[in-house]
């Protein structure tokens, strides 16, 4: 943790796409800073760039300008390799459609971050299985993504965000493509997992409800932050 | 990180493959193409092969294995001593002493030029078939044979000249010259020196021809007698660099079926490569690293790359042995020295074309798996 006490700080973050007259900034001059411990909800229209700002903070992007530290670790020097690492080891990330990869069963899609990061099969299958269980997902193990609904699909990216213990979770829209049901049941397991967990959580939603939920909802507008709301759950 | 992850999503994929019908139809061919590249390379090589050694196989029967030769002018200095020690160094081999000129030859009717060859493992003159169509003569008939030294007479200088009669009229071995007459060695020796001189001595031995050379040049090495030897390499040096030569063309001719096998393969990478953009993005976001991702598209190359070449070589070497053994492919009588096409699958050259196929897999999956590599995992999530 560092000693600030942010999990993560981006500081004056640009991001735009294209080139010449059809470039279009995204995100500019962006100020962030989210506590170790803290539920952070990011709301805003359509085309905002509230997914970029998560694949910035991610390290699944590079920024056009601006800083980004997570934990204390300024991520601007890092090379490919460190970045990876950093995702594995530091954060877990649950996708609005699930991303789980096709060709794995359930087991293998959650053990996959620990035998990226270098534990055994066995290691790897056993943590899995724990997960999937905390998920209610036990006797699904061996259902390949198909043989999922799309909730239970969710429930399992959640618990492949977790096998690596991570410090800080993003999910992007995690909820946008579930009925209403679903969508709270896997609201109510990210919370209970964040506070079990001792996460920081970034959630990127449409969902008003479950962004007051959080601890703080950041809202973006065009190409400016137009305010910071602090909420106590 | 270690390799383990890579070959798990790798193999889960070659696996998981089948269950999407445009990318197996695309891999399939991929493999079929790499397969059917090496499968013709096979053939083809084990074909040549089966020919260049049915041409040794001749070459080893009929000829000389080694010669042993003055290191200089023509004669041999101490030929006895020579003999006597190769026979103690090699007891098994054949050895000859001869001598070889030009002469004329006649009979009654006719008189041509032809080689003279004196060989100590003869006592009777034998002429080749040729020789003796020329001079219309046959086995019974008497011939004279005129040197080109002389000797002084009375009546001033005269060629030296025999009269023999033929014992045998020969079909010319295969490789030997023709239009030759072959005579005891003390008869070749008075036509063409007038004294017992021995040009070369002759080495044979059937059972390990090949090594003869070296064998005789070994025995001889330390013994101070100023000759050279020259085995069967040596022997016939144009004609095993002609078919050395002969058979790199063809690999390299043949080999570019494999280049071509090869650029399906790169397409059907890159084809993956795009089809998984998502899943590449969603692997780099959980710990893989752009080496990681290099390395997961080399090896699914390399793993079509391996199913296709070692598919087309048991199947190349299959049917080539199938067809040799069944000698299916008959030739016609008379205008070759084999009954049937003959196909011999070398191990050396199974192991160089599926090498170089894997090889040519390896470069196909390359460019792929670097685009892979560089582009940033949001690329991939962007336009979900």
């Amino acid at each position: 943790m560092s000693e600030s006490g942010a999990m993560v700080r981006a500081s004056g973050l640009t991001k735009s796409y294209g080139a010449g007259p059809t470039r279009l900034v995204v995100l500019e001059g962006l100020e962030l800073e989210v506590a170790t411990g803290e539920m952070l909800a990011v709301v805003g229209p359509s085309g905002v760039g509230k997914s970029t700002l998560l694949h910035l903070i991610g390290l699944l992007d590079r920024p056009d300008g601006g800083s980004i530290e997570i934990d204390g670790t300024a991520t601007d020097g890092l090379d490919g390799a460190q970045r990876a690492g950093l995702r594995n080891r530091a954060m877990g990330f649950v996708f609005q459609h699930h991303h789980l990869l096709a060709e794995l069963d359930a087991l293998d899609n959650v053990a996959l971050p620990l035998r990226i990061g270098g534990a055994g099969r066995r290691d790897a299958r056993r943590r899995a299985i724990e997960l999937l269980d905390a998920v209610g997902l036990g006797d699904r193990r061996h259902h390949f993504p198909d043989q999922l609904s799309g909730g239970e699909q969710q429930r399992v990216s959640v618990a492949r965000s977790l096998a690596m213990k991570p410090a800080l979770l993003l999910a992007d829209e995690p909820t946008g493509n579930l009925d209403r049901d679903n969508a709270e049941r896997l609201f109510e397991l990210v919370a209970e997992l964040h506070l079990k967990a001792g996460l920081t959580s970034i959630i990127v939603t449409h969902n008003e409800e479950m962004a007051r939920r959080c601890d703080r909802i950041f809202r973006l507008a065009p190409r400016a932050v137009l305010s910071d709301n602090v909420r106590t759950v | 990180m270690s390799l383990d992850a890579e070959l798990h999503v790798a193999r889960r994929y070659l696996v998981g493959i089948r269950r999407r019908t445009h990318v197996a139809t695309v891999t399939l061919f991929s493999l079929i193409g790499l397969g059917f590249g090496v499968f013709a390379l096979v053939v083809t090589l084990a074909l040549l092969d089966g020919f260049q050694t049915g041409i040794r196989s001749q070459i080893a029967t009929y000829g000389v294995h080694a010669e042993v030769r003055p290191a200089s002018g023509r004669r041999l200095l101490d030929p006895d001593g020579l003999v006597s020690l190769l026979h103690a160094a090699l007891p098994e081999v054949e050895i000859v002493e001869v001598v070889r000129g030009t002469c004329l030859v006649g009979s009654d009717t006719d008189a041509v030029p032809a080689s003279v060859i004196g060989r100590s493992d003869t006592d009777r003159v034998t002429v080749d078939r040729i020789l003796a169509r020329r001079i219309g003569a046959g086995a019974g008939d008497n011939v004279e044979v005129i040197s080109a030294r002389q000797r002084l007479t009375p009546m001033g200088p005269l060629p030296v000249r025999i009269r023999t009669t033929i014992a045998k009229v020969a079909v010319p071995e295969p490789g030997m010259e023709s239009g030759a007459v072959v005579l005891p060695l003390d008869r070749a020796q008075r036509l063409l020196w007038g004294e017992p001189v021995v040009e070369a001595v002759e080495l044979r031995d059937p059972a390990d021809p090949w090594s003869l050379g070296r064998r005789a040049r070994a025995a001889l090495a330390d013994s101070g007698v100023p000759v050279t030897v020259a085995g069967l390499d040596e022997l016939h040096r144009p004609l095993l660099t002609a078919l050395a030569l002969e058979k790199v063309m063809i690999f390299l001719a043949v080999g570019l079926m494999l280049v071509v096998a090869a650029l399906n393969l790169l397409c059907n990478v890159a084809m993956v490569a795009a089809e998984k953009r998502t899943d590449l993005a969603v692997m780099a976001g959980l710990g893989f690293t752009p080496r990681s991702l290099r390395r997961l598209f080399l090896i699914l190359g390399v793993a079509i790359g391996l199913v296709g070449s070692v598919a087309g070589a048991v199947l190349g070497s299959g049917l080539a042995i199938v067809l040799d053994r069944t000698e299916a492919l008959e030739l016609p009588t008379g205008v070759f020295m084999v009954a049937a096409v003959p196909f011999k699958v070398d191990p050396g050259t199974l192991v160089l074309v599926v090498g170089v196929s894997l090889v040519l897999a390896l470069v196909a999956s390359w460019l792929p798996a670097r685009m892979v590599a560089r582009r940033e995992p949001a690329e991939g999530l962007r336009y979900e």
